[in-house]
């Protein structure tokens, strides 16, 4: 820990994500920013993996935390999880922004220094730790093809069309293909124990 | 509506083109069975999202993120559909004085519970000690301890083991595994004396003799 370590308030830091979002709406920015500080680095993570730019990937998350204090009040609790909301919001910003910049073209991913995330409390960096490994075991499980169309289509922001122009293959294929590699990758997952029906955050039991 | 599965998969990962998009939107309107199948594909692509590097996020970060709020009690387009004035003459004070109110007497509920289950009054209570983010630790003059508080659940094949180290020695004596959750009420499998170390790690598979995962929590029971 350092002193960028984040104040922790005694109160929120016992509280679900549910609970924390149930806050948020109405207007609590201490469990605002105790959901900030548990989604911060998995949010800023995936931002710099699709945009490829620091400023850029703060500019997104700003956006994306923005919204979610914006739109606390219409999450439906009862349709799926705090942090899978938090991630999509991130992530359509994230490739909106992409779009919008054109600079996913950058061909070679300049893969971003793994640095401990300090500033998460030390039971969610273990946790997330452990999440990243399941994750990138059940990606690296799938066939080639399956694995090359969900990291450019989630990563580099290409549209399904685009994918037909960059892989030389019918669109249809690209449908069928895009298809699979999500039931792929669900079965992987569900295999290795993560319950893709529930959330990458919580536990089978 | 033809391959709309297909398109619900794409749809999850922002990758449909706008035509497509908007008739998928136009069809997730009005049908709550993909609806469904769109929440678990979003699932699957959230998770997507951990196999990113990871990186830190920069520390001015979390003030421009707070700051972009606004001040505490002043609304911009967040609550448009309340009346001007009303809300924020008293939910700011509500929150700021009822959940600190209600968390303890959650704790104080857990703590008398606990002592029920165990047979034990409270005055037999030796000691409440603060276990990090977890909760609180209650210790009996009996020897018994029991964690009480709330955990992440444990991910899949890993279970939270708590530890205790006595005082003076360096070798934790394994206490028991659980799950996490909402509400945990742990008791220890090995006694706890004043002084000695209480640990909590998140342990690979269901745990065992002596410590392989991160700590997570830690307190030492006052002397």
């Amino acid at each position: 820990m350092t002193d960028r370590t984040p104040r922790r308030d005694p109160i929120t830091e016992h509280l679900s994500d549910h609970g924390l979002l149930a806050l948020v709406a109405r207007g609590d920015r201490d469990a605002f920013a105790r959901l900030y500080d548990l989604y911060a680095a998995p949010a800023y993570s995936l931002a710099l993996r699709v945009v490829r730019d620091r400023d850029l990937a703060a500019d997104v998350v700003q956006d994306a935390f923005l919204a979610i204090w914006n739109q606390a009040s219409k999450f439906d609790s009862s349709r799926g999880q705090p942090s899978t909301w938090i991630l999509t919001v991130t992530h359509h910003k994230a490739v909106d922004t992409v779009r919008r910049e054109e600079r996913r073209r950058a061909e070679a991913i300049d893969e971003a220094r793994e640095t401990p995330d300090a500033s998460a409390p030390v039971e969610d960096q273990a946790w997330q730790g452990v999440a990243r490994e399941q994750v990138r075991a059940a990606m690296s499980k799938l066939p080639d093809p399956h694995r090359e169309v969900l990291e450019l289509a989630y990563f580099a922001g290409y549209t399904q069309s685009q994918l037909a122009e960059r892989l030389a293959v019918p669109i249809g294929t690209v449908k069928s293909r895009t298809f699979a590699a999500m039931n792929a990758l669900r079965e992987l997952l569900a295999a290795s124990g993560m319950h893709p029906e529930q959330e990458w955050n919580t536990s089978t039991s | 509506m033809e391959h709309v599965d297909e398109l619900i998969a794409a749809h999850a990962l922002h990758a449909l083109d706008p035509e497509d998009e908007r008739a998928v939107e136009a069809h997730l309107a009005e049908c709550e069975r993909c609806r469904v199948q769109l929440r678990e594909m979003q699932s699957v692509s959230a998770a997507i999202a951990l196999s990113a590097p990871a990186a830190e996020p920069p520390a001015e970060l979390r003030d421009r993120v707070m700051a972009s709020i606004g001040p505490a009690v002043v609304s911009t387009a967040q609550h448009e559909e309340q009346p001007a004035g009303r809300r924020w003459s008293w939910w700011p004070r509500f929150s700021a004085v009822a959940v600190p109110v209600l968390a303890v007497a959650v704790l104080a509920l857990a703590v008398w519970n606990v002592s029920l289950r165990n047979g034990q009054g409270s005055q037999d209570i030796a000691a409440v000690t603060s276990v990090g983010n977890v909760g609180s630790l209650v210790s009996y003059q009996s020897g018994d301890a029991t964690l009480v508080g709330n955990l992440r659940p444990a991910p899949a094949n890993h279970t939270y083991e708590a530890w205790v180290i006595p005082s003076g020695q360096s070798v934790p004596l394994a206490a028991g595994t659980f799950a996490g959750g909402d509400g945990i009420s742990f008791t220890l499998t090995k006694h706890a004396s004043p002084g000695d170390t209480i640990v909590i790690t998140l342990e690979p598979g269901s745990g065992g003799p002596s410590p392989k995962g991160p700590a997570v929590a830690k307190t030492v029971l006052p002397a």
